[in-house]
């Protein structure tokens, strides 16, 4: 082996070749960068989002029955339900308040496996950033609204996806 | 006497001046948020103290206002690059504590998912300890390997990072079909292609030879004194794997060696991280062999309110990962206890960088790898 200085010459160029190999064979393989938001990526199913309320497709209105499984569930109480109060103080089974406050939420899938009447699923919808945090608490409309505009899907265990 | 001697001798009687050196929290090399004070005459360190808790969050007193099940996804932000192995050490106990029973194929796939994570982690580590080195392109390539990892996490849980995919008595949701070819394929390329450039690209680099050979050194009996665990104990020739030596879950239906290195310095415990990889991927494909088919959620009692105390343990990426669980028969744990390998690894920092020169100690934490998430929990 060579020694001293001209050994060492010889290590950091041969190491310096190898390296630069490496880089080079990158030429050939494909292009793994997105430019976002330019380009997309295509979201698997069942990429989490934010939940969203799922709406029924013959009456238009929400599956929600304003049970409050979902808000007892969620472990940063980001859910505040509270139901149509009728005649005589009975409570129906509709929501006159569904908030979801998506400052707190962490989309962590919990709400969407609680809830018991099909009635929340988590969408791919991620790109909710906003100015105020006061426009950060969606109300059951603009749920409706997600619901609608994205893919959403139902996890509640043990299924394929 | 020569000059230079009598100069130096000099030097001495006048003592040097001591500089006090503050690395961190804000650091890029510190590995998210730890202050180092460091003592230094010259360039070498006479005391590194670290300063922790930056990203304190109350983890243990938080889920004791939560629901046994609640608390799976605030486990997945202890070890940001480990969640599987949180949520399984988590839950592992929980089933202990409970009596739960898990399907087959829910811990095969808990398997597959843990031994996915770990070669994630070591993907990252990869990268990160060359950036420290000052290696910026090796940096890039563990990074790209770790995002196609987990883009195929992303098809099975949903998520990128916070997966919250296991759960009591079992997992989430099954695989996608023809998620295993998917994970096959990545563990070919991981093997064929990917390791053999990052020996090219740095290993064999006769700069990063000179950097981590014989520097850093921790002996067998230093690590065994300060508790360290998983690749820094077998960095330093200790043979001890929770997976082998105290198997959970099904890892005693594998065949697989558990890497060890004798030397105790930066170099070991870099390869065995590299050379763990590997033995991964040769769990995960005995796995998707032995996999039956099957449900993969069990039944889960409808009041779980576990009475006593547990520990149990599982090894992650940087090591054992515990937790010690008191129930009193209530829907909310008393007490969650958790150990987290990277803290007791850290306390290892001042021992280690004790004469080291200054830029040896970046390393030093490089390789020590701890994930502030759970130091500071
Ligand atoms: S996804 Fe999780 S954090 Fe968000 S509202 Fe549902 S339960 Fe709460
Ligand atoms: S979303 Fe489901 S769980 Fe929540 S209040 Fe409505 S029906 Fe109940």
């Amino acid at each position: 082996m060579l020694g001293g200085v001209l050994g060492n010459v010889y290590n950091a160029t041969k190491s310096l070749i190898k390296g630069h190999l490496v880089t080079l064979k990158e030429l050939r393989t494909p292009k793994i960068t997105v430019h976002y938001p330019d380009e997309r990526l295509e979201l698997p199913l069942g990429s989490r989002g934010m939940p969203a309320l799922k709406v029924n497709q013959d009456t238009g209105l929400l599956n929600c029955t304003a049970c409050g499984v979902c808000a007892r569930e969620c472990p940063v109480d980001a859910i505040e339900v509270e139901a149509v109060v009728g005649e005589k103080g009975r409570k129906k089974r509709y929501p006159a308040i569904y908030n979801l406050d998506m400052t707190h939420c962490m989309q962590c899938n919990l709400c969407v496996e609680a809830c018991p009447f099909d009635a929340l699923e988590m969408s791919d919808a991620f790109e909710i950033s906003r100015y105020d945090l006061d426009d950060l608490i969606f109300d059951k409309e603009q749920l409706a609204e997600i619901w609608k505009t994205h893919k959403a899907v139902r996890i509640t265990g043990g299924e394929k996806l | 006497m020569s000059e230079i001697e009598a100069r130096r001798l000099k030097a001495e009687e006048v003592g040097h001046e001591k500089l006090i050196l503050n690395l961190g929290p804000q650091h890029p090399s510190t590995h998210g948020v730890l202050r180092v004070i460091t003592t230094l005459e010259g360039e070498r360190i006479t005391e590194a103290e670290p300063d922790i808790g930056f990203l304190h969050r109350n983890f243990e007193k938080i889920v004791e206002g939560w629901t046994w099940s609640q608390v799976i996804p605030l486990t997945d932000r202890n070890d940001y690059l480990a969640n599987i192995n949180n949520e399984h050490a988590y839950v592992l106990a929980v089933e202990k504590l409970a009596g739960i029973e898990v399907p087959e194929r829910a811990e095969y796939i808990r398997v597959i998912m843990s031994e996915l994570n770990r070669i994630a982690s070591h993907l990252l580590t990869f990268g990160t300890f060359a950036m420290d080195m000052g290696a910026f392109t090796p940096f890039l390539y563990g990074f790209r390997e770790r995002e196609l990892l987990y883009d195929i996490f992303e098809k099975v849980t949903g998520a990128r990072m916070m997966h919250n995919y296991v759960r009591l008595s079992g997992v989430r949701n099954d695989l996608p079909d023809g998620w295993d070819k998917e994970v096959l394929e990545f563990l070919d390329r991981l093997e064929n292609d990917v390791i053999p450039d990052y020996y090219d690209l740095l290993i064999k680099n006769p700069i990063f030879e000179a950097r981590s050979l014989g520097v850093g050194v921790l002996t067998k009996e230093d690590a065994i004194a300060y508790g360290a665990a998983g690749p820094i104990l077998r960095g330093s020739g200790i043979d001890w794997d929770l997976r082998r030596d105290m198997p959970y879950s099904i890892y005693d239906r594998f065949d697989f060696e558990v890497i060890t290195r004798e030397e105790g310095d930066h170099y070991a415990r870099f390869m065995v991280r590299m050379d763990e990889m590997i033995e991964s991927a040769k769990i995960i494909r005995q796995a998707f062999e032995q996999m039956p088919e099957g449900p993969v959620m069990g039944k889960v009692p409808r009041v779980l309110k576990p009475e006593g105390d547990i520990y149990s343990a599982v090894e992650g990426p940087r090591g054992e990962i515990g937790v010690y669980l008191v129930g009193d028969g209530n829907f909310k744990p008393y007490r969650v206890k958790w150990r987290a390998p990277s803290f007791s690894n850290l306390s290892i920092l001042p021992l280690m960088a004790k004469g080291q020169f200054v830029a040896d100690i970046v390393l030093t934490i490089g390789t020590l790898d701890p994930i502030f998430g759970e130091v500071d929990r």
